[in-house]
């Protein structure tokens, strides 16, 4: 593995001097800046994306049975990996920069826009009827719909989900500026992503101020965007007599999860617990519909691969691709999981010992949010570079990478769904004196079922997103020569980046890869997670 | 013999000055069947709380059988409002729970559970989960649940409250029917209910509570053999009594 000297670095001679430090922190704000205005761009787009798709999946039929399975799979879908199907694409139609900057941006929306969706179409569904009527009483025309009531409803429900975007979209957005680093020609330019790599090639004091730059935008977004945000949706909360849900890692809740049967815990004004009993919020009803419009999917879906499966048994060219690509996913598909595996085993006691034992739950989440909020990827040229050479090195990065990926999910959402069990389940257990292996085996472990399940569709799908960059990491595109950080043997993620570095011939084999992949994830789904699914939504009621 | 002693019993949330229970004593003998009512959000359920052991007192103390209350003891077994049952467990394995304090082996906990829930009239749901089960049944889970261990006191907090009236009514019996006989091990009754007419026709004793703080305003006795007639004069006798205590 080749090292970068001190003397390719431009832009820092000696950085001993203040001078050159304040210099070199000055650059970090502005590089940052950078990367948050690409955030900001997509969140914006996505708010109006799903403002626009959820009102119109609320008020239409039709359009609810075409888009909510469509939503609910890209959902779980690691559309990273189009990340370098999605450059090329972009700067074939689009100069240069403004290509690259243009797919990194779309890139964000994809992984931002879903739940926030979901979550205007839910709040629009539970408006009450009345208000429906109303409305058509007064002869409303759509803007003023749109103003009066729509917004209104699904103000706090964007903004819970803004929030939970945002951090999934940090971790994109520094993935894909890494990325980016990979290929001379497909440059993100300034960001924040580009400028860790360099730091870290220098040494761990500059990398660890990168990060702390990093953390501080994340910590002053949280407080002076979104806090007020929050603040200004109470408005409209208060007036439903439901307060926000105040912490992060309520807000980490994803589809599965908003599919659960839940129990509905509301507050009143003064903040005081209303046990309502009710049951889960979103409507069977509408489930139903949709599992078949889904079959409808599926079925089609088939008939496509089944063509697809003709035209490359027929090619000898693409029978070769798809070998390649075969043995690349099985290759990362182990990875991932045995990565997966680790972290249960790591986070299922931590999850039990946070939840049922400590009594510092919210210091913990607290501490825990602030850690999460680094992508995974930042840590990436740290790790790489941390861990010296030896036969297995990309194996360890990579690994590595995938379970800091993947565990914060499981985390949250076993937390967040605890958190919604009935209190009087806690008393009972006092009550009848369930201590000992008698509640990690009845209490504990089953409590947390319905949380892993969500968590490990989500973490394990965070995990595949990273492939593109904790399977092969490169800076070619600071140093001008091919200098490879780290790397495996083979996988998906590496044989996506060689594809796009081999420009219009490596084509054919990126899109057979990723329609394995695809496959992959959708196989998984029904057969793993849908099983689970439907198996403990009989029961956790 | 006394079962149970509340003796100055006073509440107040940490980190607040302000008393919200004051000094609350009554007594439950053995065979009795003590209802607390008051008006909404006066810390029924708490004092009930405090009594189970759950909840520790500001001041004061709980004694049973003379022996002061620490935590929660298998001895005083408690019916909780909502049932309070583990979704994921089966009702047979939610019975179990019950005798967790216990040191009997697992073969006897099953056949105890087993036999708890035949005798609740639920043979045949062993193997079910509690999702399957209307209200009424949960609460007949809930209740096999909390005299598996053989309590002498069972403390109830609204216990009928979230059933139809025909079931509760049913549900009433059978707690009678457990109090009266000797067989089984319950000798007393701690009731938390805001049901007036229910307090009437099935306790010995009546504690009303008042609110701001919660302290005891007034407590009746009920010297009357059950069934009694809901519409006898002297049943509404008493209700009238209560509601002038509440109205106080």
């Amino acid at each position: 593995m080749m090292m970068i000297t001190r003397k390719d670095l431009y832009y820092i001679s000696s950085a001993n001097s203040i001078m050159d430090l304040l210099g070199l922190l000055l650059k970090l704000v502005l590089d940052t800046s950078v990367s948050w205005a690409r955030m900001f761009v997509a969140l914006g787009v996505s708010v109006a994306l799903s403002i626009a798709a959820g009102v119109w999946m609320a008020t239409s039929s039709k359009a609810e049975k075409l888009m909510l399975p469509v939503v609910d799979v890209l959902q779980t879908i690691p559309i990273l990996a189009f990340f370098p199907f999605a450059i090329y694409i972009f700067v074939a139609v689009l100069p240069g920069y403004i290509g690259i900057n243009a797919a990194v941006v779309f890139l964000i929306i994809t992984s931002m826009v879903w739940n926030m969706i979901l979550g205007v179409y839910e709040s629009i569904k539970t408006i009450p009827k009345e208000l429906a009527e109303v409305a058509r009483l007064y002869h409303f025309d759509i803007w003023r719909r749109l103003r009066r009531i729509y917004m209104p409803a699904c103000f706090p429900r964007l903004v819970e989900q803004s929030i939970l975007s945002w951090s999934i979209g940090l971790f994109y957005l520094v993935t894909s500026e890494i990325f980016s680093i990979g290929n001379k020609n497909y440059q993100v330019g300034y960001g924040i992503g580009p400028e860790l790599i360099k730091l870290a090639q220098i040494g761990g004091g500059y990398y660890l101020l990168g990060l702390g730059v990093f953390i501080a935008f994340v910590i002053l977004t949280r407080f002076l965007f979104f806090r007020p945000l929050e603040k200004y949706a109470t408005k409209y909360t208060r007036q439903r007599a439901q307060a926000p849900k105040p912490k992060l890692e309520k807000r980490m809740i994803t589809w599965l999860e908003t599919a659960l049967p839940r129990r509905k815990v509301e507050f009143d004004e003064k903040g005081f617990l209303i046990d309502s009993g009710g049951a889960a919020p979103r409507k069977p009803a509408v489930r139903r519909r949709v599992i078949k419009v889904s079959t409808l999917y599926t079925a089609l879906g088939a008939m496509i691969l089944l063509v697809m499966a003709y035209v490359i048994a027929s090619s000898p060219t693409l029978r070769g691709y798809e070998i390649a690509a075969f043995i690349a996913l099985a290759a990362t598909f182990a990875r991932v999981w045995l990565a997966f595996l680790v972290t249960l085993a790591i986070a299922v006691p931590v999850c039990v010992y946070i939840v049922f034992m400590s009594k510092r739950t919210s210091q913990y989440m607290l501490l825990f949010q602030i850690v999460a909020s680094v992508p995974a990827t930042v840590l990436l040229p740290a790790i790489a570079l941390a861990i010296g050479g030896g036969a297995l090195h990309g194996e360890v990065v990579a690994f590595i990478i995938f379970l800091l990926s993947g565990i914060w999910y499981v985390i949250f959402s076993v937390v967040a769904s605890v958190k919604t069990l009935p209190s009087n389940i806690f008393e009972a257990q006092k009550t009848f004196g369930i201590k000992g292996w008698n509640a990690w085996k009845n209490i504990y472990l089953k409590a947390i079922v319905p949380g892993l399940i969500t968590g490990a569709m989500t973490g394990i799908a965070a995990e595949w997103n990273a492939s593109i960059v904790a399977e092969y990491f490169t800076s070619t595109g600071i140093t001008g020569s091919t200098n490879i950080l780290s790397s495996v043997g083979i996988g998906i993620g590496k044989l996506l980046d060689l594809s796009l570095a081999a420009g219009n011939s490596g084509l054919g084999l990126m899109v057979i890869a990723l329609l394995n992949l695809v496959v992959m994830i959708l196989l998984v789904n029904t057969f793993v997670w849908k099983r689970f699914y439907n198996r403990i939504a009989s029961v956790y009621r | 013999m006394r079962m149970l002693s509340v003796e100055n019993v006073s509440f107040l949330y940490e980190n607040s000055a302000q008393e919200i229970m004051s000094k609350v004593s009554f007594t439950a003998e053995k065979g009795e069947f003590v209802s607390i009512v008051g008006p909404s959000g006066c810390g029924k359920s708490t004092l009930l709380r405090i009594i189970a052991g759950l909840v520790q007192p500001s001041s004061g103390r709980v004694l049973f059988m003379d022996k002061k209350v620490e935590g929660p003891n298998s001895k005083m077994s408690f019916v909780f409002q909502d049932f309070a049952l583990l979704p994921w467990l089966t009702n047979q394995d939610n019975v179990k729970m019950g005798l967790s304090m216990t040191d009997l082996d697992d073969d006897s906990k099953e056949a105890k559970a087993a036999e708890l829930l035949d005798r609740f009239g639920l043979g045949g749901f062993e193997k079910y989960y509690p999702n399957v089960l209307s209200g009424g049944m949960k609460q007949r889970v809930g209740i096999a649940r909390a005299i598996a261990s053989d309590p002498q006191v069972l403390l109830m907090d609204e216990p009928f409250s979230s059933l139809d009236e025909l079931t509760a009514e049913t549900l009433r019996s059978d707690i009678i029917y457990m109090l009266e006989n000797k067989n089984i091990s319950v000798n007393s009754v701690v009731m938390v209910t805001h049901n007036v007419e229910e307090a009437v026709e099935l306790s010995d004793k009546i504690i009303v509570l008042s609110n701001k703080p919660t302290h005891v305003k007034r407590i009746i006795k009920v010297l009357w053999k059950r069934p009694r007639d809901k519409r006898s004069s002297r049943f509404t006798d008493i209700m009238d009594q209560i509601y002038a205590a509440l109205a106080q």
